[in-house]
């Protein structure tokens, strides 16, 4: 049973790292990055070809550093140049892009599943209690830790974290009070990039890699967000915890309709609390 | 965005061309098949018509809710699913099936209405792209129940509705059978756009706030556009797996979804007509693109990028912008 629950963790883990930048972006932005999954796997392909040259600690960094710079691009070249237009505009844009990403990385790595080692330093079993579990899946779950801390220290303790928060609740007036929303959205996306990327490479060797990588887990995250409340860091953390949970106990007791499980427990929250589980006004 | 902006072309008082166009279309089409010797050519139109009437059902709801769905391949998948299945596991008539095929997957999109329709647009989406997914990796899991990945022949009777398999299997039997229903689709959504709950529907869109303050309920209406829409793309799924006569999981995948949309995105969702007539673009594109056909994916998504940014209205809009200036301030 602790295993099962270790293993919601890792998965809900890798679903918070992914969601939260999918938070990220609609604080600034008010649109949902549809091309989320493609940065997930495209994170997981740079982060595979890094590890061939400098092994896994460059590929971690390498998938940051290049899906960050990506990011980057990406607000500048669609967000900001769409901020103007329907939201919807920019949904079907990074819905294209995705498609495109999923084609290039096709191109480049093949349409074959790629497998991702474990680093032979963080293989292996630890013992906890009477059964042993992966070291590697702990990673992850530090990982995940690292990251929620991280990100909250940065949104509650700094300015850029404050005027992000600020955002959220109302970009007009942010910009208003002077802050330069345009350069923290680049910020911001570049950080949201950075960390689908970095779930992506986190996820690589407990996956195979296959271009469609993305689009599949990307669904869940959206499920997670819309769960949490859209543009709520703390509702997704929730709504990734218990989505993983429900995730890893669907997939181990109901394997034929795991895939409904998650959405079950969206539909019932909708019901519920239509913002989501810490949403504000929908 | 074609969604909720400006310009939407009100239901129009006088007597339109509409219906008479139409059915000018529509004989044209009925002819082709005599005309064209062509089975290839004829076996791309019958798919770009099912594939039209998928657009179509994707166009309404935008056009009436402006609400885009990622995930209309669900209920397409559905009624091809509930027809394979029934036909496999139940002794029940074939006519009835297909009825069922098309009903079941309408009330569960009614149903499935009054949760979806509480999010904001963007998040309504999202949640249309995780329906239609939890649907695909349903079928692929359940081996027992679809045989996953595999597909599942439809076992189909002799005959179905008086007429031979054959004439549904056919290229050039079955894109008529598909042309005419598509016209009539066509020409039913016409009707719903001028009728009082069609402008109800266009009032809410608007300002839902305000509908309501003048006394309507406006939950039911959107959910009926809602169902109303997903019955049009069961209706496709029906045909699809009537003429292809094997079911697999890419009915319910999100590419599938992504065609649709995006067809009826080429084609401009503002008007009727727009979405088929992206389908049968998007087909001819595919077509010609050939040997490119590795990195269709990556065409479409930049073609996809290209008409939203520059052609907001699609062909359609475009169409009607054409005429309005040089045919005289028609409202197109």
């Amino acid at each position: 049973m602790l295993v099962q629950i270790l293993n919601g963790l890792v998965y809900g883990g890798m679903l918070y790292v992914l969601s939260v930048g999918l938070v990220l972006i609609f604080g600034l932005r008010r649109v949902v990055n549809f091309a989320h999954g493609g940065l997930f796997m495209l994170g997981a392909y740079v982060g595979y070809a890094a590890y061939g040259i400098g092994g896994f600690w460059a590929a971690i960094v390498a998938s940051i550093v290049v899906l960050g710079i990506f990011g980057i691009v990406l607000d500048r070249l669609v967000f900001r140049a769409l901020q103007k237009q329907e939201p919807m505009v920019t949904v079907l844009v990074t819905f294209g892009l995705l498609m495109v990403l999923e084609d290039f990385v096709q191109s480049v790595w093949g349409k074959d599943l790629l497998t991702f080692t474990t680093p032979p330093s963080l293989s292996g079993t630890v013992a906890i209690g009477a059964v042993s579990f992966p070291v590697y899946r702990l990673v992850v779950i530090a990982a995940a830790v690292i990251v929620v801390g991280g990100l909250s220290a940065w949104l509650k303790l700094s300015r850029a974290g404050l005027y992000v928060r600020a955002s959220s609740v109302d970009p007009v007036t942010t910009a208003m009070q002077g802050v330069d929303t345009e350069h923290l959205s680049a910020l911001v996306v570049g950080v949201g990039a950075a960390l689908a990327g970095l779930s992506g490479v986190i996820a690589a060797p407990l996956l195979a890699l296959s271009p469609s990588m993305g689009s599949t887990i990307l669904i869940e995250s959206f499920i997670v967000v819309v769960t949490g409340g859209l543009g709520s860091f703390t509702g997704a953390f929730v709504a990734a915890m218990v989505i993983g949970q429900l995730h890893n106990l669907g997939v181990v007791f109901v394997p034929n309709i795991a895939s409904m499980v998650p959405l079950i427990l969206m539909v019932g929250v909708l019901i519920w609390r239509p913002a989501g589980l810490l949403g504000a006004k929908a | 965005m074609p969604a909720a902006t400006v310009n939407r072309p009100m239901p129009r008082k006088r007597l339109s061309a509409f219906p008479f166009v139409l059915i000018a279309i529509a004989v044209f089409g009925c002819i082709l098949p005599t005309a064209v010797n062509s089975p290839l050519l004829l076996t791309l139109l019958t798919s770009a018509t099912i594939n039209g009437i998928l657009a179509t059902a994707v166009g309404l709801l935008i056009r009436h809710s402006g609400l885009v769905s990622f995930g209309h391949a669900a209920f397409f998948g559905a009624a091809a699913y509930v027809m394979v299945l029934a036909l496999e596991r139940t002794g029940i008539s074939v006519e009835t099936v297909i009825i069922a095929a098309i009903v079941l997957p309408t009330i569960c999109a009614f149903g499935l209405a009054f949760v979806m329709l509480r999010v904001s647009g963007v998040a309504f989406s999202m949640l249309t792209l995780a329906v239609a997914q939890a649907c695909y990796e349903l079928v692929m899991r359940w081996r027992e129940l679809a045989n996953g990945e595999d597909g599942l022949a439809v076992k189909l009777p002799n005959r179905v509705f008086g007429l031979a398999v054959g004439v549904f299997q056919r290229p050039d039997s079955m894109f008529l059978i598909c042309w005419i229903i598509l016209m009539i689709v066509l020409l039913g959504l016409w009707f719903l756009g001028r009728s009082h709950f069609g402008t109800l529907t266009l009032a809410i869109q608007d300002n839902e706030e305000r509908a309501r303050f003048i006394g309507y309920e406006t939950t039911v209406p959107r959910a009926i556009i809602f169902a109303l829409s997903a019955a049009v793309a069961a209706t496709a799924g029906v045909l699809f797996s009537l003429y292809n006569g094997f079911v697999t999981p890419d009915t319910l995948h999100w590419t599938l979804s992504g065609d649709a949309l995006i067809m009826a995105i080429i084609g401009g969702a503002r008007s009727v007509w727009g979405p088929a007539l992206g389908a049968v673009v998007f087909f001819f594109i595919r077509d010609a693109a050939g040997g490119y056909t590795e990195h269709w994916p990556a065409l479409i998504g930049i073609t996809l990028i290209l008409v939203t940014v520059a052609m907001p209205t699609g062909l359609s809009g475009a169409f009607a912008l054409v005429r309005t200036r040089f045919g005289g301030a028609r409202n197109g």
